[in-house]
């Protein structure tokens, strides 16, 4: 039972001063083992936050991040499956399922994590699953201007993960839930 | 909670061959179980010198009774009369057998099995574990009725177990199994978006909400650490509690199980310090037991033994009911009223004189029920007469602690506060049988 925090886009302090304080008062230590993030936080200050969450923090680079350290995109191995990690402003057209679902299978991952849009999507192909946790802070993209603020929690257990996604829609937080479960790595349907 | 304060050299054989300090208070000598291995300080007694791997080392698992019998008969008895009664081999040979005997009749007679049991129940492993089971209400008197017991309570702790040890993600995975949910083969999933299903707010991970589950789970989670910390101290001299073998990780996962469904089904006293060396001599016992099917389940026996022994002195760890009347502190002031009607010049020199709080050497004698005063086979001798003395273990355990007292009062009374302080707090290795023996004596009439 591992709980894994998706999120990104932040924009502080450019577009948004804070996470929602709703949002704030959920994250507390001790619960999260690790963090992926899609980028954009964009300052120190909240990779520090962030870090006060969870000490297992992974980032990429988004265009508007000021540390220029972060790499392009990331794996990582977590339980039973992978998980690629990318902000998305490289995969052109922003958002497209058939041009992710490349990066995907070149990163050779499971579960792909990107950014970048702003808004929350989760979509399935064959071979595995593209996350897009939104923005935490619903600070505005260059393509929408009206954005919820949200974020994913992935509780990854054996061969599935029940995705967990908060939105926080006039004021109140709205939690979602979506299961998925990765076929076995034996060739027989389960 | 301060380790087992007898440091190895005090517990060496050294120390026993020197002659006991307390030289003519002691009554006429009462005749020890010779079967037992005592670390007896008194030269009166029969050198075992072929049983030197003594208690006083770690203990390693229970001698089989066998040797011990067979040297008893080997060595000569007495040195030079200066007892009344010497141990003789033939004695242990009757008391094993009257217990033998108590033990296979088809209703036991649990009056008379406290009594033999209270003067101390012989070394061996499979009589000690059936007798403590007896004597905590585990099995009832009625032989026939025992695999019953046996079988319905060890699938109520199965039960327990599968229950309260799940961890969230586990327990809604069967919740939706069982509404029959939409079956999640990937390949019937089609490619585009996911569905999603709404979900009440206490659900999820990072609910707050008291009544959630995942809440509740994380809170917990500080109990399961404290638990964990404290398995791992436990006996760390033992081979059989720590260490790095797999015999020791299964015995400290056993422990940490039994502690935390306590835990989890008494959230008035959750889990205090001290627990787990309450339960690891109980633990032990019915682990060595020679029959391997017992053994097999001796967690979930240790459990309800555990709670039985726990249900009686439960009031001490509750730290509300401290000052109250069933409290710990209130107890502590009992022993002392019942040291000043024993003897009162001892406490009048301790409490007066040299100012000692009681509080300060009785506390851990009376919630630990004397595990850390005295090695782990010494122990086992004191709890067989705590659990089997008819006035109950609270009281048993008061007249014990007095005896304690009065056995040193020469030491005592000789010493200022830090020097009685140290002492107490450090209490020398005497001969259990004779200090038991006294506490008989105790007794109110």
């Amino acid at each position: 039972m591992v709980l894994v925090l998706a999120l990104g886009d932040l924009h502080v302090p450019h577009r948004a001063a804070d996470l929602p304080p709703k949002f704030k008062s959920m994250l507390v230590p001790g619960k999260i083992q690790h963090i992926i993030c899609t980028g954009n936080l964009c300052i120190k200050e909240i990779h520090d936050y962030l870090k006060t969450i969870c000490p297992d923090l992974h980032i990429v680079r988004g265009e508007f991040d000021e540390d220029a350290r972060y790499s392009e995109t990331k794996t990582l191995t977590i339980g039973q499956f992978k998980l690629g990690l990318c902000h998305g402003h490289q995969v052109i057209p922003w958002g497209d399922l058939d041009s992710l679902a490349m990066l995907q299978r070149q990163l050779d991952v499971d579960i792909l994590v990107t950014g970048h849009t702003h808004q929350f999507t989760a979509y399935k192909h064959e071979g595995g699953v593209v996350i897009n946790p939104g923005s935490a802070t619903g600070a505005y993209s260059s393509i929408n201007q009206d954005v919820n603020p949200s974020f994913v929690l992935m509780d990854i257990d054996g061969l599935r993960v029940v995705v967990y996604v908060y939105e926080l829609i006039d004021g109140e937080v709205k939690v979602d839930k979506i299961d998925f479960k990765k076929a076995s790595t034996s060739t027989s349907a389960p | 909670m301060a380790k087992k304060g007898i440091p190895e050299w005090l517990n060496s054989s050294l120390w026993s061959s020197s002659p006991s300090p307390i030289p003519d208070d002691r009554p006429l000598r009462h005749t020890p179980p010779a079967a037992t291995t005592t670390v007896a300080p008194s030269p009166p007694i029969v050198e075992h010198p072929s049983l030197s791997p003594s208690p006083s080392t770690a203990p390693a698992p229970i001698r089989p009774p066998s040797n011990s019998k067979s040297e008893n008969n080997d060595l000569p008895n007495g040195s030079g009369g200066i007892d009344v009664t010497p141990p003789t081999a033939a004695e242990d040979v009757s008391r094993k057998t009257q217990v033998v005997a108590e033990l296979s009749k088809k209703v036991i007679d649990l009056k008379e099995l406290r009594k033999i049991a209270s003067q101390g129940l012989p070394d061996d492993a499979a009589i000690r574990s059936l007798v403590w089971k007896l004597l905590l209400g585990y099995l009832s008197p009625d032989r026939s009725l025992w695999s019953s017991e046996f079988a319905k309570k060890r699938s109520q702790y199965k039960q327990f177990k599968d229950e309260l040890l799940m961890n969230p993600s586990e327990v809604t995975r069967k919740m939706e199994k069982s509404k029959g949910g939409a079956s999640n083969d990937p390949k019937l999933q089609a490619p585009g978006a996911l569905s999603r299903s709404e979900i009440t707010h206490e659900d999820h991970p990072l609910s707050l909400g008291t009544t959630s589950l995942w809440n509740n789970f994380f809170k917990d989670t500080e109990v399961l650490e404290q638990i964990d910390r404290d398995v791992l101290r436990t006996h760390p001299d033992m081979h059989f509690f720590s260490g790095d073998s797999a015999v020791a990780k299964s015995n400290q996962d056993a422990l940490k199980n039994v502690l935390t469904i306590f835990a989890k089904l008494n959230p008035g006293i959750r889990y205090v310090q001290g627990m787990n060396e309450i339960l690891a001599p109980i633990f032990y016992i019915f682990k060595n037991d020679p029959d391997k099917g017992n053994a097999a389940y001796a967690e979930a026996d240790a459990f309800f033994c555990f709670v039985e022994l726990m249900s009686g002195f439960r009031d001490n760890f509750c730290q509300q009911l401290d000052n109250s009347v069933v409290g710990i502190r209130y107890t502590i002031t009992r022993l002392s009223m019942l040291l000043k009607h024993h003897d009162e010049e001892l406490w009048r020199h301790l409490e007066v004189t040299t100012k000692i709080n009681p509080q300060f050497y009785a506390f851990r004698w009376i919630t630990l029920l004397l595990t850390q005063e005295f090695n782990f086979v010494e122990s086992l001798h004191i709890w067989d007469t705590l659990l089997s003395d008819p006035e109950g273990p609270q009281e048993t355990l008061l007249r014990i602690c007095c005896a304690m007292l009065i056995l040193v009062r020469r030491r005592l009374l000789a010493g200022d506060f830090t020097s009685n302080l140290k002492l107490l707090q450090n209490y020398p290795p005497t001969n259990i049988s004779h200090m038991l023996y006294v506490a008989d004596k105790l007794r109110s009439k």
